[in-house]
C-alpha cells in the first residue's frame, strides 16, 4: 500500500499552495485532483483562438516589489513569484448604466474621493467623513489582527469595535442619502456574494483598503499560469500528483485520519489529510458518519451554501477600445437597488436588471488575447438551486435564454459589441456544480452573512486528528485568501509530521 | 466558536443569537452531493452503456449504428455534438469520437455513422466486428460544433466532406422535423457519387423543404453526372449561396478540406466570427506539416519513458496518445483532435511536434503539458500522466 506523509484532496488554490508548501519543506505529499488540470476555479479553457480566464477578476494582496502585500511574500517563499508576470490594473472599477451614467474610479484613494465628490457634490462632506472612517477602520484592523495586538481595547480601536459587525448597508445609510452613490460604493459586494444588507461592513472597508493600498492585479497567462506554476514547484520538490483521480473515502479510526481511498478503489495511507473539498462533502460523504463528531454537524448546520454564478466568456474580434471598453473592471448597473431585492434577483433564473460585472483583461494586458481581439468575462451571481429544477432536455434553451438577457445588457452599454462576437461560452451554476463539484455550485464556499464573516468562520481545523481544511470553505473566498489558506496550513502541518 | 475580541464588538450579542438560531432551525446537510451528482449525470454522464439496436447500410463503405441506452436514458445533446466510444480494437484499448447523426429531439436512440478508412483499426472493428445486440461504452455527448443561437445567423452554409456529413445530418434533420425558422444550404464533397452518404435522404429533404438546399460536389464524376464537380472553391460557394453576408459557415471534413476551404471563404470576405469548424480527428500525415523536423522519418522510433519506469517505443509519425495505448497505457481522451485537452500529459523531458492551431493553454506550453492526441515524438521522451 502506498504511503505518504500528507494527502491533499483537490488542486484548487488552497490545495495547491498547501501541497507545494509541504513538499518544499520536505514532506512526502500526494495531491489528488478529480479533474485533469490543476487550479479548480483558477483555470482557463480554450475556444477557437481564445484562452478564456475562468475566475480571476482583480487579484488582491499582491502589492509591488517595493511595497509587497502578504500574497507576494507568500508566493515568493513558495518559489513561484519569479515564474509569473503580474500586470497592475490602473482602475478600481468603472460603473456604467444604460442611460449614460459613467464613473471611473482609479486606484488612488485620494483620487477616488475627489472623483466621487465631483460626481456627488451634495455628499461632499459625507464622503470625506466616510473615507476617513474607511482609513481608520483599516488601521484598526491591521493593528488588532495583522499585528496581533496582545492588549486590544475599544479605546485603541474605536472604529473597529463600533462598526465591524454592522452591515455595509447600515453604514452607507448612516453616511449618505443619494441612492446612486450608495450603489456605486457597494459594488464590491459581488466579490463576496452577499448583498450590502447582509454583508459585514468589515469586508467592504477591507476590500477598498486592499485594492487602494496594494492595487488590483492581473496575471499574464491568467490564473491558469499561477496554478501551473505552483504545481510545477510542487512536482520539482518531489510531490506526486494524480489527475483524473477523485477521493472517494477518508478512513478514520480513533478520531484520527488513516488513509484515503481513491475513486479507483486504491487505499493510500497518510498521517495528515488536507481537504480542499467542502466540509459538507467531507463530513457527509467522505467520512463515515459514526466518526464525525456531533459538534461538527451542528456547526455545519448553521451555515448556508453561497451563491453560484452565471458567466459569459466572450471572445470579440475587436480591440477593447473599438467596443467602447475603456476599463478592466466594469459594473453594469440597471438599478440602484442595494436592498434584499438583490437576493430575489439571485434566486431567479432570468437576467433582466441584475448587477453585472464585465471584466476585460486586455485593457491592462493588451497581449492577453490574440492581436485585434479581446475577451470579456461577464458575470452575475445566481443561486444554483433553481437550475436543478430545469428538466435536463430544457437546459440548453434556458441557458441560451438567460445568456441572451445578459447580452442585451452588454449591448445596451456597448452598442454593436454583440455583432463582433467570435466565440462565446456560457457557464451556468450547473457548470460550476459539474467542474467544481461544490454543493449547489457555490463559488464562495459558505454564505458570508455578517454572522459568518471572518470572525466566525469554520477555520481550517477539524476535531478529527490529522484533518485540515483549506480553500474558500474554511475562511474567506477569493484568490488571495484561498492561496494564503494553503500556505498557512502547510506551515502548521509540517510541525505535526 | 473561537473566543476573541469580537465578542466585545457592538452588535455581538445579536450575532451570537443569530448563530444559535441558525444552528437550531436550518435543515441538516443530507446527501447534497448525491442530488447534484444525479442531476449532472443526466446532462453529462461519465459513461454511457449502449446497445446496438440496428445496423443500417448507407453505402458500400459506411454503416449507421443505431445505439440505445442499456439503462434506458440518453442525455440531451445539441445537433453537431459527438460521443466518444471507449473500446478495444485489435487488442488495443482506445477511444474514438463519432458525431451523432440522428436528430436531438428524439432521444430513443443515437445514430452514429461509421465510414471505412484504410488501416482504420476502429472503423473496421465497428463495421466488421460489431453486430446487432452488441454493446458499446461511450462518453456523454460533447463538443463545441453546434448552432449557437446567441451569435450564429439563422441562415447556415454547411461544407461537409466524406464522413464529415454526420454532424450536419443531425442539424438538418432537426431543422426540418421541428419546423425551425432556420435554413441550411449543404455543400457536400465526395470522391464519387457512390461515396455520398445519405444522398437519397438529402435529395428527398431538399425537395420537400424550402429551408434546406443540397449541393453535392463530386471530385471525380462519371461522364453522365451533371451536378457540381471538383472541389469547393469560393466561386462555387458564391454561385450556390448567392449572398454570403447574412450567413454563418460551418465546416466539417478531412484536414485538407480546411486547408482549402478556409482561404476560399476568407477570399469571399467572410469574417472569422462567421466560420465555425469542427476539429475532426488528428491531422493525417503529420510529417508533411510545415515545421516538421527536416529529415526526420515518420517511422523513426523513439523511447517513451513513464514515471513508473516503464519504457516503450513510439514512432515519430504516431501521436504519443496512440503509442501509449499500443502499450496498454490508457490516458483519458475525448475529442482526440487536440481541442478538448482531456488527454493532457506532461513532458518531463524531450520534445514533441505539435501541429499549428492546436489550442493548448499558454501556461501549459510553458510547463511542458501537451495534448497527447496531437503531440508527436521527435526525441526520446519522459512523460508524466
Amino acid at each position: 500500500m502506498a504511503d505518504y506523509d500528507v494527502i491533499v484532496i483537490g488542486a484548487g488554490n488552497g490545495g495547491l499552495t498547501a501541497a507545494a508548501g509541504l513538499a518544499r519543506r520536505g514532506a512526502k505529499v500526494l495531491l489528488l485532483e478529480r479533474h485533469n488540470i490543476p487550479g479548480g476555479a483558477a483555470t482557463s479553457f480554450c475556444r477557437g483562438r481564445f484562452e478564456f480566464e475562468v475566475a480571476l477578476h482583480q487579484l488582491s494582496g499582491l502589492g509591488s516589489p517595493e511595497k509587497p502585500g502578504l500574497l507576494r511574500l507568500g508566493l515568493q517563499k513558495l518559489g513561484v513569484l519569479d515564474e509569473l508576470e503580474f500586470v497592475e490594473i490602473s482602475d478600481l472599477y468603472n460603473v456604467m448604466t444604460a442611460d449614460g451614467f459613467r464613473l471611473t474610479l482609479k486606484t488612488d484613494r485620494d483620487q477616488v474621493l475627489a472623483t466621487l465628490q465631483e460626481a456627488f457634490p451634495a455628499e461632499r462632506t459625507a464622503l470625506a467623513a466616510y473615507f476617513d472612517l474607511l482609513a481608520k477602520f483599516a488601521e484598526n484592523m491591521i493593528g488588532a489582527f495583522i499585528f496581533r495586538d496582545p492588549e486590544p481595547s475599544r479605546e485603541k480601536y474605536p472604529q473597529l469595535y463600533a462598526h465591524a459587525l454592522r452591515t455595509a448597508r447600515d453604514v452607507l445609510d448612516e453616511y449618505f442619502s443619494d441612492p446612486m452613490l450608495k450603489a456605486v460604493l457597494s459594488v464590491y459586494w459581488g466579490y463576496l456574494g452577499v448583498p450590502p444588507t447582509k454583508m459585514a461592513f468589515t469586508y467592504l472597508a477591507m476590500v477598498f483598503f486592499q485594492y487602494c493600498e496594494f492595487k488590483p492585479y492581473h496575471i499574464k497567462g491568467g490564473s491558469q499560469a499561477l496554478s501551473n506554476a505552483i504545481l510545477n514547484t510542487f512536482i520539482s520538490n518531489g510531490g506526486q500528483v494524480r489527475f483524473n483521480c477523485g477521493a472517494e473515502h477518508i478512513t478514520v479510526s480513533d478520531g484520527t485520519v488513516r488513509s484515503v481511498i481513491t475513486e479507483s478503489g486504491e487505499e493510500i495511507t497518510a498521517r495528515q489529510v488536507v481537504a480542499n473539498a467542502s466540509p459538507v462533502t467531507v463530513y457527509t460523504q467522505l467520512i463515515d458518519r459514526r466518526h464525525v463528531p456531533q459538534e461538527v454537524l451542528t456547526e455545519l448546520k448553521g451555515r448556508r451554501l453561497s451563491t453560484s454564478a452565471f458567466t459569459l466568456y466572450i471572445g470579440f474580434d475587436s480591440e477593447p477600445a473599438d467596443l467602447g471598453i475603456t476599463a478592466s473592471t466594469n459594473f453594469l448597473m440597471a438599478t440602484t437597488d442595494i436592498s434584499d431585492g438583490i437576493v430575489d434577483r439571485m434566486q431567479r433564473l432570468d437576467i433582466t436588471d441584475e448587477p453585472v460585472v464585465l471584466s476585460c483583461y486586455d485593457v491592462s494586458d493588451p497581449g492577453f488575447s490574440p492581436p485585434g481581439t479581446c475577451q470579456a468575462n461577464v458575470v452575475t451571481l445566481k443561486y444554483g438551486e433553481p437550475w436543478l429544477r430545469i428538466p435536463p432536455e430544457s437546459y440548453n434553451d434556458v441557458k441560451y435564454r438567460c445568456a441572451d438577457g445578459m447580452l442585451q445588457r452588454v449591448e445596451e452599454i456597448f452598442p454593436g459589441a454583440r455583432a463582433r462576437i467570435e466565440e462565446i461560452e456560457v457557464g451556468t451554476p450547473l457548470t460550476h456544480m459539474r467542474y467544481l463539484g461544490h454543493p449547489a455550485g457555490s463559488i464562495y464556499g459558505f454564505e458570508q452573512l455578517t454572522k459568518d464573516s471572518l470572525f466566525f468562520q469554520p477555520g481550517r481545523h477539524s476535531p478529527i486528528d490529522g484533518l485540515t481544511f483549506v480553500g474558500g470553505w474554511s475562511g474567506d473566498c477569493g484568490f488571495e485568501p484561498t492561496l494564503n489558506s494553503g500556505l498557512a496550513a502547510a506551515k502548521s502541518i509540517i510541525k505535526k509530521l | 466558536m473561537r473566543p476573541g475580541i469580537w465578542q466585545e464588538f457592538d452588535g455581538y450579542d445579536d450575532i451570537a443569537a443569530e448563530i444559535e438560531v441558525s444552528r437550531r432551525i436550518n435543515p441538516a446537510y443530507v446527501a447534497e452531493r448525491e442530488a447534484i451528482a444525479q442531476y449532472i449525470d443526466r446532462l453529462h454522464p461519465k459513461e454511457l452503456r449502449l446497445q446496438v439496436a440496428d445496423i443500417i447500410t448507407e453505402t458500400d463503405s459506411a454503416k449507421t449504428l443505431r445505439l440505445v441506452a442499456e439503462e434506458g436514458y440518453l442525455p440531451p445533446f445539441q445537433a453537431g455534438q459527438y460521443i466518444c466510444l471507449f473500446l478495444e480494437a485489435g487488442g488495443i484499448r482506445t477511444a474514438r469520437p463519432y458525431s451523432i447523426s440522428s436528430q436531438p429531439t428524439q432521444r430513443g436512440y443515437y445514430d452514429i455513422t461509421v465510414k471505412r478508412v484504410a488501416d482504420g483499426r476502429v472503423s473496421n472493428h465497428l463495421l466488421d466486428e460489431i453486430h446487432r445486440g452488441g454493446t458499446l461504452v461511450s462518453s456523454g455527448p460533447a463538443g463545441n460544433f453546434y448552432f449557437n443561437p446567441l451569435i450564429h445567423r439563422k441562415s447556415m452554409v454547411c461544407l461537409a466532406g466524406g464522413s464529415g456529413i454526420t454532424p450536419f445530418m443531425s442539424m438538418i434533420r432537426q431543422i426540418v422535423s421541428c419546423g425551425l425558422e432556420r435554413s441550411i444550404h449543404l455543400l457536400y464533397g465526395n470522391k464519387s457519387l457512390d461515396d455520398v452518404i445519405f444522398h437519397d435522404e438529402l435529395v428527398d429533404l431538399s425537395r420537400r423543404f424550402e429551408n434546406f438546399q443540397y449541393t453535392p460536389v463530386i471530385e471525380a464524376p462519371t461522364a453522365a453526372y451533371t451536378g457540381a464537380c471538383g472541389v469547393m472553391t469560393g466561386e462555387l460557394i458564391r454561385d450556390v449561396v448567392a449572398n454570403v453576408d447574412d450567413k454563418s459557415f460551418f465546416i466539417c471534413g478531412p484536414g485538407r478540406m480546411y486547408d482549402f476551404c478556409l482561404p476560399e471563404l476568407e477570399g469571399l470576405g467572410v469574417p472569422r466570427r462567421r466560420i465555425r469548424r469542427e476539429m475532426y480527428g488528428a491531422p493525417e500525415n503529420i510529417w508533411e506539416f510545415e515545421g516538421w523536423p527536416r529529415g526526420l522519418d515518420k517511422d523513426h522510433v523513439f523511447a517513451v519513458k513513464l514515471a513508473d519506469g516503464r519504457t516503450m517505443n513510439a514512432a515519430a509519425g504516431e501521436s504519443v496518445l496512440m503509442a501509449l495505448e499500443r502499450h496498454g497505457v490508457v490516458v483519458p481522451s475525448l475529442c482526440r483532435s487536440g481541442e478538448c485537452s482531456m488527454c493532457r500529459i506532461k513532458l518531463a523531458s524531450g520534445k514533441v511536434f505539435q501541429p499549428p492551431g492546436v489550442p493548448v493553454r499558454k501556461s501549459d506550453r510553458r510547463y511542458g503539458w501537451v495534448h497527447s492526441c496531437t503531440a508527436y515524438p521527435i526525441s526520446d521522451l519522459e512523460v508524466l500522466i
